[in-house]
């Protein structure tokens, strides 16, 4: 009789409209106030709020006539000094291979820390908190720190880096870790491999993919990053970028900017190039 | 009395009064049995009755609620199962293979326990690689040995399972249905190699399985769970020439 009663009352659609929470009868009705909304006024009263920055110098300028001003000592850009600018955009580069190979060994121990499937709890949370700190201090800051021990030279520049590059990476690395299903570590480690074993064999091999990938990207950042802080005295071309600023040489400061540029390209098609290489199964 | 008529009669596993569960479910409750090293035994049953329950109690991967299960190893020591994993082989329902490595890896992963982490650094020994191919070669693999593992199919994953127990060498052999994406040449061709396990090397195999025809063609023991009364359980003894 019970089983009757239940066919009857779960087969009658047409007289129970489906309703999206709560049970027949409960009345839904949209809430005038909701997430969205709520996120809206938040962000206009924070436009409206901000709106003082913009205010300039408060002198009566021609920005449009200032700008074309500039223009016309932009460009065209002048290579004139292509000799020490080749040598420094070398440097650039040597400084943002070795930041990544450095930053790279230092980040994946700590990155196997960082990570949940792998390290316990307390030593994940304190290899999570060391990568805060490290990712919440800006590139500039870590090379002017650097600068300060090192001296104004592209050592400074590489430890800057570095530094600022494990931030990163542990955090892309511990995640790439995380991403790998344990269930094939667990299972080495039943049939007898330890810890080692088990990460060589269970893990890494998934991860390895993503962790070249991540590695390319941090070469191609690390290259544009190595082209600013010879703004602060860490060696590269950035301190030809300040050279020319200082002096108001804006054709030449246009013709670094090329150079970054073109490098920065040519290591992006590369870097795509060889990440297709190295996509994971 | 020989040494392997002795190991013969000795109980290899003994259950008593296992009680497997999950959730707060008991599956199996009170079952008592000794198995003679080198059996084949199988586990049967239908779907949700508990049998990669009773198959993970029996690894150490699974804590059974109460009673004990006992491993007797050539020297006859008792071990529990945990302390028996470095000599159990295990072929789990969903395989657990690394998919980026190859399947010559994955099988000589098998041999990993027989050496310090240091010593497989850099690679395994030509001895395992060689162990391994002979493996690959008699399942029919060897043609896979360089292909990465997530691009062979689901019944060449199964036997690259397989093949990375038997590099274990264990003394116990639990597979959870090695045979369920294989054809029933293949299928027949596994389990023969399991029975001949068995009798060469005096291995003692727990395998679920579904086809009645396969048990009853290979089984020493079977036990059969049931679904809906975790006391009904069932053992049986096939008495073969």
């Amino acid at each position: 009789m019970s089983r009757s009663v239940a066919r009857g009352s779960s087969s009658s659609p047409v007289s129970e409209p489906i309703t999206p929470s709560g049970g027949p009868g409960h009345d839904y009705r949209p809430t005038p106030i909701n997430t969205f909304s709520v996120t809206l006024v938040l962000f206009l009263i924070a436009v409206v709020f901000s709106l003082p920055a913009a205010r300039g110098s408060g002198r009566d300028l021609d920005y449009f006539g200032n700008f074309l001003a500039f223009l016309e000592r932009f460009f065209p850009p002048n290579f004139v000094d292509w000799r020490p600018l080749g040598d420094a955009l070398i440097e650039t580069f040597q400084m943002a291979v070795l930041a990544t190979i450095v930053a790279t060994l230092i980040s994946i121990p700590v990155a196997i820390a960082a990570s949940n499937n792998i390290a316990p709890a307390p030593v994940v949370r304190a290899a999570r908190f060391i990568l805060v700190c490290i990712r919440s201090i800006p590139g500039l800051i870590w090379a002017l720190l650097a600068v300060a021990v090192c001296g104004a030279n592209p050592l400074a520049g590489i430890v800057g880096l570095s530094l600022y590059s494990v931030g990163y990476l542990g955090k892309f690395f511990s995640d790439a870790f995380e991403s790998v299903d344990k269930g094939v570590a667990e299972a080495l480690r039943a049939s007898g491999a330890d810890f080692i074993q088990g990460f060589q064999f269970g893990i890494w091999p998934h991860a390895k993919p993503f962790i070249w990938s991540q590695t390319l990207w941090m070469l191609e950042y690390n290259i544009r990053s190595a082209s600013i802080i010879g703004y602060v005295g860490a060696g590269g071309i950035g301190i030809w970028l300040h050279t020319y600023q200082e002096l108001g040489q804006w054709d030449r400061f246009c013709a670094v900017l090329c150079c970054i540029l073109a490098i920065v390209l040519v290591l992006d098609y590369v870097g795509e190039r060889i990440r297709k290489q190295f996509a994971p199964i | 009395m020989s040494a392997v008529a002795h190991s013969l009669e000795t109980p290899h596993v003994a259950l008593r009064d296992m009680r497997v569960h999950r959730g707060t479910r008991d599956l199996v409750r009170g079952l008592n049995l000794d198995i003679p090293r080198g059996s084949f035994v199988c586990i049967v049953g239908p779907s949700g009755a508990g049998k990669t329950s009773f198959l993970s109690c029996l690894a150490g991967l699974m804590p059974s609620r109460s009673g004990a299960i006992t491993y007797r190893c050539l020297q006859h020591c008792d071990h529990a199962p945990l302390g028996f994993q470095m000599r159990m082989g295990l072929v789990f329902q969903h395989l657990r293979l690394s998919q980026n490595a190859s399947v010559l890896t994955n099988v000589l992963c098998g041999a990993l326990g027989h050496a310090p982490w240091w010593k497989t650094l850099l690679g395994f020994s030509r001895a395992d690689k060689s162990r391994a191919r002979t493996l690959l070669k008699d399942f029919e693999l060897e043609a896979y040995a360089r292909v990465p593992v997530a691009k062979i199919s689901g019944g060449e994953k199964q036997r690259t399972a397989i093949c990375r127990a038997l590099m274990q060498e264990p003394e116990v052999l639990l597979a959870d249905e090695p045979v369920a994406s294989l054809d029933a040449r293949l299928a027949h061709a596994v389990l023969t190699r399991f029975r001949a396990e068995t009798k060469l090397h005096q291995r003692t195999v727990f395998c679920v399985l579904h086809d009645p025809d396969l048990v009853h063609e290979f089984a020493d023991i079977s036990v059969r769970l049931d679904k809906l009364c975790p006391e009904a359980w069932r053992v049986d003894h096939h008495h073969r020439p």
